[in-house]
């Protein structure tokens, strides 16, 4: 299998493991087995992202006011 | 912890204060919006780069759910309703604001039959180790939209190809090809910040 064969079937390796000739051609070629290191590395670290920011308070106050304009429901008594 | 024993401000539970904003309680919905607003803002900030942006589609995300709140049956997690919910309208928004599409003509780029460019494996190059939150972060944002956007919702998100496909109207292979592109061009940006890290060091 050549690294151009390889990087075809990237998208399958990376996320399910890939085939058993792709497993050997991963084994014997270091470009390609640092390639696949990096992508699960990302994959990986997309994880760190979580939730970090609150939005502003206006955000909350708009929704309140559109709320009351549309009539939805009785308009809250009190700020988040 | 289960939605059911998560227990807010006012001392109900999620569960009560979803039961009590369906029939109209203002104070249960600002309970629900307290508890949700940072995971759906920063759903839309992340797939949009853009603050002020990401602070209107909040509200138009939070405004639909007051409006559709009552026909949640609990057939899925709420949390994960009210995401879908926002992913709808932040795709909504971008496709309004003329969204890349996602192509089906796009494959992965052909490599040469002699291999990939050589200067990607040399060891020092591994990005193993190199990524904190912050370089991600920077790294996410200068994505290009198309990538950006299928990016956030798998690898961040957590949905899967299926679902993705159905979102954006695409097929699974293209939503496939379209996150290798962005994990390849999230590799190239990546390396770029270490390499300009390093010489800075020098």
């Amino acid at each position: 299998m050549t690294c151009a064969e390889f990087q075809k079937a990237l998208p399958d390796i990376i996320d399910g493991g890939g085939t058993e000739d792709q497993q050997k051609h991963l084994e014997e070629c270091k470009v390609c087995a640092d390639l696949v290191a990096d992508l699960r590395y990302i994959a990986e670290a997309a994880k760190l992202l979580v939730p970090m920011e609150d939005p502003s308070p206006r955000v909350w106050n708009n929704i309140e006011r559109e709320v009351e304009r549309e009539g939805l429901a009785k308009p809250a008594r009190r700020n988040v | 912890m289960t939605i059911a024993k998560k227990i807010l401000a006012n001392g109900v539970s999620e569960h009560e204060a979803i039961e009590r904003a369906q029939k109209g309680d203002a104070e249960s919905f600002e309970a629900l919006y307290g508890l949700h607003k940072r995971r759906v803002y920063s759903l839309c900030l992340r797939m949009t780069g853009n603050t002020a942006e990401a602070e209107d589609l909040t509200q138009e995300a939070f405004l639909q759910l007051y409006r559709k709140i009552a026909t949640f049956r609990g057939e899925s997690a709420f949390s994960t309703w009210l995401h879908r919910l926002a992913v709808n309208v932040v795709l909504m928004h971008l496709r309004k604001k003329g969204l890349p599409e996602v192509s089906l003509e796009e494959t992965l780029e052909p490599q040469q039959e002699d291999g990939p460019k050589k200067d990607i494996g040399t060891r020092d190059n591994v990005l193993a180790g190199s990524i904190d939150r912050v370089n991600l972060e920077r790294a996410v944002e200068s994505l290009p939209p198309g990538y950006r956007i299928i990016f956030v919702l798998h690898d961040v998100e957590g949905y899967e190809h299926n679902e993705i496909a159905e979102m954006m109207g695409c097929s699974i292979g293209n939503s496939k090809s379209q996150l290798h592109k962005a994990r390849m061009k999230l590799r190239d940006l990546l390396k770029q910040s270490k390499a300009e890290k390093a010489a800075n060091r020098r």
